[in-house]
């Protein structure tokens, strides 16, 4: 990167430096975006290494050791505020025109009124609709038409935090469901809850088994019985076949990721060393276990053709993963903009995935991890594996997954907000805050969005999970250490090519039409 | 002996043949004295395999009860299965395969009896040689000629009959120099650099050995070549410590004190056997089943092949970076000069010479340095990662090249006029090919045995028209600047269109490539026939 002189400027929400040439770019980072800095002191001149949660790390040289020290001390305070209102989404006013209101986008009345055109086996209940039976549901939630909100009640209790079985997703193809929820309560006495077995077994087709993927292994959910936590015994359950897949939990993915972001930043030229890091830092494991695991729920969904729950500890991190990307895989409609959009805000946002908690800190950060954990990104980059597996059955391209990674972690809109329904609608975030689909649902932005080799795909796609198959996110991980200008070129020459083409395209077709129009209005151009 | 005498038998009905991303087909093999035939019997699903017997890297045989299966190994690394029912058609079918498979004889080889209906083997042959070489450069003419003293190949029997030499060098001087310098190989020319009039010569190390032998003919020939300017470079392949010991062998290197005027660097490359074992590992690595990442990791690191991709082009930078922002003119050597050096120079000129990235001067580029330049090509290649012989002298430069030009191709999208798909054709065609091109160690051998009026030229084959678009790169801009590749561990990545290609994690890219390709295509007629349409 060239360096850059000119002035800085503090704000209360913003890093600014603008160069003293006009016409040149000023940089805005938003100090939300600030993992963590660094001073040095070099004579009288300081520096401050500043370094971002999208991975980005910028130094600036300050003359003066004092002016250094206060706005190093300026940045430490404004970039780690604790309270959300004062957050910048709560200021900021949108300097475009909102064609769509992306608060009312992707509400669940709307998602039902497309199941309810597929089958009548289920019905929305407000049972949740002041948060009081479960603090991290939305209000309205899917559930099997033949059970009450008094057994939903009932079975909330025998859930960690409540998180009852809900809908998931719905197999248009054979009728097959995927469900989620959190591990029973059923403790070391072995305690059971007719409710929850009778909502489940609502699910099952009569004499079909059903799956239960416990993202923990066996001995975790073992373990989990002395802390009031358990699993679906055979004995409770019989019609439901348990597997066990282990995928890492918040603590270690964090780890992982602060490795993996050292070894992307290492300068030394040796191709073993980056090689061990990389295995070390078992990135790539997470990414593998997690896409078999989505590819096993899908699997038993679509060729067992048997119905599904998904849960492990509290069902707000791996459970997700696993039901997102296995909508990913089964359903068309996911692979959209819009249908992408749709699954993050009812998998993740509406499901109750705690943004604000596992993206408080990113790799940078010094101070102690607390519930920080990139599953978001993991999320993401399992995402591009598939798409980059199947680069012509997407609607977007990859730069649409790096704007949600970049606004999860630091944005000027409110949707990452919060880390529940309960907590946006507390802090009004739909009134105070513009939402991110309001911007993104533009057509100058989809443009910039839309991946230009799109050819709708209605089958189900299978990603390889051969780890010989799963490949380094470049475009997150080495994204400011690798100079993108040439393969940005290219990427826009392809762009350009294809836009041509079907500018071409509609000419001959305009130019057919004239002509067929010419034959029937003129007989003696009729051939024969 | 005739091909017939090593095939018992010819045709089996009934076999299977499974092979990864397609399903099992039942069909007929069929040995010839060069190929193996299956075809499918299903009339409306027809399948046809047609595969050169030296395409064969290693056969292994399973017979249970009363039929066996035999796993063919490919040099271009796909593995295919045949179920063939009965013991003894199968041992026959086995035995037939491996002898046929790794004949010695050039000329019983498949170029010599491969005449498709639209070449001529009076079509001109190759695409560049020194001569026209020399001709081309105009700005050589005043300080470098064309020497023809190795017309007869008695004084470096890998050369070519000419090169290009200093002007003020006379044949006679060359006689002395090549006598200094392992297996004749003298100093010549082989890139002149137009933006500063700076070139890259190579050689084979001087002869130096234990006593410090000088020779003054040698010293005045590197001379003439930096001729005016204060200094030059000489980048020898191997680490001082590997040149040093090379002098207990009667090689060695340009001492400081004989050749005040050069400045030697040294980068240590890994050469031959070393790098035979490595493809032998990440191929292995690459077929590993295991589905552990980590287990995946390690064997990619532990195969140490990209780190040989890194050295080379890493070198290739030091050298280009000497002539292009020093400028300083270069010498490249190692030991015998026909591996690494020819690497690095091939890559250099890449890095530099717009014309060195169209297709045309790529394969004219290729041609110069590594078939003209004598890399002994049969023996570098006469086995690839799944054989079970023991290593002679393969080993597998050229593909360790064809990578680091793929390494920049990925860097550079627009850079280059080629395709990755030329660079997976070229990857097969050095180890099994219907064309003459790869054929035997040198231009002596090759002349021996008459291959440019017996074989065809692949060079020639792909640039026919429809060729020529297949290997096109759809997204090419030519630029005149040098393409300087990351060289950064992390920059680096597998060819996995070479090294996973038979496996199903490539097949969809190809598929979005084509895609692409179409769309070029497409365009282009779009674009024509608007253009008529605007006219008339």
């Amino acid at each position: 990167m060239p360096t850059v002189e000119g002035t800085l400027c503090l704000t209360g929400h913003h890093l600014i430096l603008s160069s003293r040439q006009d016409n040149t770019e000023e940089l805005w980072l938003l100090h939300s975006n600030i993992d963590s800095i660094e001073k040095r002191f070099v004579g009288s001149v300081g520096s401050i290494i500043v370094k971002c949660k999208d991975l980005r790390v910028i130094q600036l040289d300050i003359p003066g050791m004092e002016e250094c020290l206060n706005i190093a001390s300026s940045i430490e305070a404004l970039s780690t505020l604790d309270s959300v209102s004062l957050m910048y989404p709560f200021f900021y006013r949108p300097m475009f025109e909102v064609i769509e209101d992306g608060w009312n986008s992707f509400l669940p009345e709307a998602a039902f009124k497309d199941l309810e055109s597929m089958t009548d086996e289920w019905r929305l209940s407000e049972v949740n609709k002041d948060f009081s039976v479960c603090p991290s549901y939305p209000p309205l939630v899917a559930v099997p038409k033949d059970v009450d909100d008094d057994t939903l009640r009932k079975v909330a209790t025998f859930r960690h935090s409540g998180r009852f079985p809900v809908l998931s997703y719905y197999h248009k193809k054979n009728g097959m469901v995927m469900m989620r929820a959190s591990q029973p309560l059923t403790g070391t006495n072995g305690r059971r809850c007719k409710e929850d077995e009778k909502l489940i077994n609502a699910t099952l087709r009569p004499g079909k088994r059903g799956y239960i993927i416990d993202t923990r292994t066996i001995n975790v959910a073992q373990q989990a019985k002395a802390r009031g936590g358990g699993f679906e015994s055979e004995a409770n359950y019989p019609q439901w076949r348990r597997i066990h897949k282990a995928l890492e939990r918040s603590n270690v993915l964090q780890e992982s990721l602060i490795k993996l972001v050292e070894a992307c930043n290492d300068q030394s030229h040796s191709m073993d060393r980056w090689l061990s890091k990389l295995e070390a830092s078992n990135w790539q494991t997470h990414v593998k276990e997690i896409l078999t695991t989505a590819c096993l729920a899908a699997q038993c969904i679509d060729r067992e053709g048997a119905s599904v729950l998904v849960h492990g500890t509290e069902g707000t991190d791996s459970t997700l993963q696993v039901t997102s990307l296995a909508q990913i895989i089964l359903d068309p409609a996911c692979r959209t903009i819009r249908g992408f959009q749709g699954l993050v805000e009812r998998e993740w946002l509406q499901a109750g995935h705690p943004f604000q908690q596992r993206c408080a800190q990113s790799a940078y950060s010094n101070s102690k991890p607390r519930q920080e954990a990139p599953v978001f990104l993991l999320f993401l980059d399992c995402v591009w594996q598939i798409l980059r597996q199947f680069p012509c059955s997407f609607e977007f391209s990859e730069s649409f997954l790096v704007l949600l990674f970049e606004h999860a972690y630091a944005s000027q809109f409110g949707t990452f907000l919060g880390n529940s329904t309960a907590e946006r609608a507390k802090l009004s975030l739909p009134e105070k805050t513009v939402s991110l689909w309001s911007w993104v649902n533009r057509p100058q932005e989809l443009e910039r969005l839309t991946n230009p080799l799109y050819e709708a795909n209605s089958l189900v796609i299978w990603p390889s999970v051969a780890p010989q198959s799963l490949l380094l996110w470049e475009g997150v991980f080495l994204r400011w250490n690798r100079s993108s200008k040439c393969l940005d070129e290219a990427y826009e020459e392809m762009v350009h090519i294809i836009e041509y083409n079907k500018e071409l395209q509609n000419k001959v077709n305009t130019l057919r039409r004239q002509l067929a129009q010419l034959e029937t209005e003129d007989p003696l151009l009729q051939t024969p | 002996m005739e091909f017939s005498d090593h095939i018992k038998t010819a045709n089996v009905d009934d076999v299977v043949l499974r092979q990864p991303l397609h399903p099992p087909s039942r069909g007929t093999v069929c040995i010839t004295g060069h190929h193996l035939l299956f075809s499918d019997r299903d009339e409306g699903s027809s399948r046809q395999v047609l595969l050169l017997l030296r395409n064969i890297d290693a056969i292994e045989k399973r017979i249970s009860g009363s039929s066996g299966t035999i796993t063919i190994k490919c040099k271009d690394l796909r593995v295919l299965h045949l179920d063939i029912p009965g013991m003894e058609q199968c041992l026959n079918i086995a035995h037939s395969i491996e002898t046929l498979s790794c004949l010695d004889s050039v000329s019983e080889m498949y170029p010599f009896f491969y005449r498709p209906p639209d070449l001529s083997l009076h079509n001109q042959w190759g695409l560049s040689s020194p001569e026209k070489h020399y001709s081309q450069i105009k700005e050589l003419h005043d300080k470098w000629r064309l020497s023809t003293v190795n017309s007869d190949y008695s004084l470096c029997p890998s050369y070519p009959p000419a090169v290009i030499v200093p002007k003020s060098t006379d044949d006679d001087l060359l006689k002395k120099v090549a006598k200094f310098r392992q297996g004749g190989r003298f100093p010549v020319l082989c890139y002149y650099h137009r933006k500063n009039g700076m070139v890259i010569m190579r050689s084979s190390q001087p002869l130096t050995g234990a006593n410090r032998k000088r020779c003054r003919e040698d010293e005045h020939l590197l001379q003439a070549m930096i001729d005016g300017s204060d200094k030059g470079y000489i980048i020898d392949t191997r680490s001082s410590q590997q040149a040093q010991q090379a002098r207990l062998t009667g090689g060695g290197f340009e001492s400081k004190s004989s050749y005040s005027h050069w400045k030697r660097l040294h980068r240590q490359m890994e050469r031959g056997k070393a790098l035979q074992e490595s493809l032998i590992k990440l191929v292995e690595a690459c077929g590993d089943e295991s589905h552990n990442m980590d287990r995946w990791l390690s064997k990619l690191e532990n195969s140490k092949w990209l780190s040989h991709v890194q050295t080379a082009l890493s070198t290739a930078g030091l050298l280009a970076e000497c002539v292009e922002r020093d400028g300083h003119s270069v010498l490249v050597h190692g030991s015998e000069g026909t591996d690494s050096t020819l690497l690095i120079s091939t890559l250099a000129q890449l890095i530099m010479d717009p014309c060195c990235r169209t297709l045309e001067g790529f394969l004219a580029l290729l041609e110069r340095e590594w078939v003209q330049a004598g890399h002994p090509f049969q023996q570098r290649c006469a086995r690839s990662a799944y054989s079970h012989a023991r290593l002679q002298q393969e080993s597998p430069v050229f593909l360790l090249m064809l990578d680091c030009v793929w390494q920049v191709w990925r860097q550079f999208p627009l850079a280059l006029g080629f395709s990755e798909a030329l660079l997976l054709r070229l990857a097969n065609e050095v180890y099994a090919s219907n064309y003459g091109t790869f054929l035997c160690n040198s231009h002596q051998e090759r002349c021996a045995l008459g291959v440019t009026e017996n074989t065809h030229c692949l060079f020639q084959a792909l640039l026919r028209p429809m060729e020529r678009d297949y290997y096109s790169n759809p997204l090419y801009e030519p630029t005149e600047l040098a393409i300087w590749p990351s060289v950064h561990p992390q920059s680096l990545q597998l060819w996995r269109g070479f090294f996973l290609r038979w496996t199903e994690h490539t097949r969809l890219l190809e598929e979005a490539q084509e895609e692409i390709r179409n769309m070029v295509i497409e365009w282009g007629k779009l674009a024509l026939s608007d253009a008529l349409s605007m006219n008339t």
